[in-house]
């Protein structure tokens, strides 16, 4: 039994055991690791606070993901995106990259945008939609430049064309 | 069955004229490798509108895990190619082939998309956003058309009987319009598989 259940734990961390949460749909395996989140979360309690904690965090990431889907710079690049694994794992990455208690479990930028043929242009719609999501929270200038420059490096990442 | 009867019909009426039999035909490369995705036609008869021409296989070519599906397609002068999305990402899908040239704007999982294709000859397809997406239709004016499987034979089975060129056309074939001519006469490829190789380049 208690080998049993070590297998299992393995399993767990292995990519192919990774199950598809409900109301999403399933993925090609990749390793679970924060580092796909791209950047070293931050250690100061002062900006994951500015943001509203998880909840602020959440309603920032929700208003983003709508802005981007009555973007008509943005919206068909979305057309058949998985909006549930979109936004939950948004949530993760802000929160996680914002020094809060959360885990990352989606991809790696590169591989989740590799696919998708993003033009800066493109990116700096997406930041756009982010800061006016941040602005509707109340997010002082300051506390959203840090978050932005996390993000800004993974154009790298983000960017193919 | 009415289909089958009008043929015959005509045969009875001109003898020595327009009766069918099946025509096999094996591709090859020089080295004598069987060449799948060459397509064989043969001349069209006095009359034949391709316009009007229905072939058996869907006029569909399916972007699929980045890829065209097919990878050769043929169609008739005039065809509508329905050209589905069945990925998740967008892709933007372009031809520069002549007077067949175009370009296709086409998000995820969008599938409701056609382009005609007016003019005989080979269109080239590429995408934008993904490099390695490569595909071929190409574009008859005649019923008599096959595409070769992996064992590189390709089968037409009402091929007009009589001398016959037989014309096979492969997306990496060295000749300039990527075509190479046999012509068969009268009884030659009764109860056999005729062979043609093509000179070909690797693929890109
Ligand atoms: C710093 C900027 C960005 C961040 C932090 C980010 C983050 C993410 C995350 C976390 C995912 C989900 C990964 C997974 O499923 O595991 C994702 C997916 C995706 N992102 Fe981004 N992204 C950024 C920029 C962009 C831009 C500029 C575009 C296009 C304009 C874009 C388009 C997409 C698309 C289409 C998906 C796939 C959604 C799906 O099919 O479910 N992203 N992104």
């Amino acid at each position: 039994m208690i080998t049993l259940l070590a297998i299992a734990a393995s399993l767990a961390l292995t990519p192919a055991a990774m199950p598809t949460p409900p109301g999403e749909l399933p993925v090609d395996p990749y390793e679970v690791s924060n580092s796909n989140a791209g950047a070293e979360p931050l250690s100061d309690p002062a900006v994951f606070e500015a943001f509203g904690g998880i909840e602020g965090i959440d309603r920032i990431v929700d208003d983003m993901v709508e802005r981007i889907t009555v973007d008509p710079r943005l919206a068909d690049i979305f057309r058949a995106s998985d909006f549930v694994r979109l936004r939950r794992t948004l949530k993760e990455q802000f929160c996680y990259l914002l020094g809060g208690p959360c885990d990352y479990t989606g991809m790696p930028m590169r591989s989740s945008h590799a696919d998708h043929g993003i033009t800066t242009a493109e990116f700096n719609a997406l930041v756009e939609n982010l800061q006016l999501a941040m602005d509707a929270e109340g997010v002082p200038f300051r506390m959203q430049n840090r978050l932005l420059a996390l993000l800004a490096p993974m154009q790298r990442d983000i960017v193919t064309r | 069955m009415i289909r089958f009867l009008l043929p015959l019909a005509l045969a009875v009426l001109a003898p020595g004229h327009a009766s069918a039999s099946p025509l096999e035909v094996q591709v090859t490369d020089a080295s004598g490798a069987p060449l799948a995705n060459a397509v064989i036609t043969l001349p069209a008869p006095d009359g034949f509108d391709p316009e009007r021409h229905r072939f058996q296989w869907p006029m569909m070519m399916e972007q699929q895990r980045l890829q065209f599906v097919p990878h050769v397609l043929v169609v008739p002068r005039g065809a509508q190619v329905e050209f589905p999305n069945r990925d998740r990402v967008r892709h933007h899908v372009y031809s520069f082939s002549g007077s067949n040239a175009f370009e296709l704007e086409l998000y995820g999982r969008e599938e409701a998309r056609l382009v005609g294709f007016g003019h005989p000859g080979a269109v080239v397809l590429g995408c934008n956003i993904h490099d390695a997406m490569i595909g071929y239709i190409r574009v008859v004016e005649t019923p008599y058309a096959a595409m070769t499987g992996a064992d590189g034979v390709a089968a037409i089975a009402d091929a007009p009987e009589g001398p016959l060129t037989v014309t096979v056309w492969h997306p990496y074939a060295t000749s300039a319009d990527g075509t190479a001519t046999l012509a068969l006469a009268e009884g030659d490829s009764a109860g056999r598989t005729a062979q043609i190789s093509l000179n070909i380049r690797a693929p890109r």
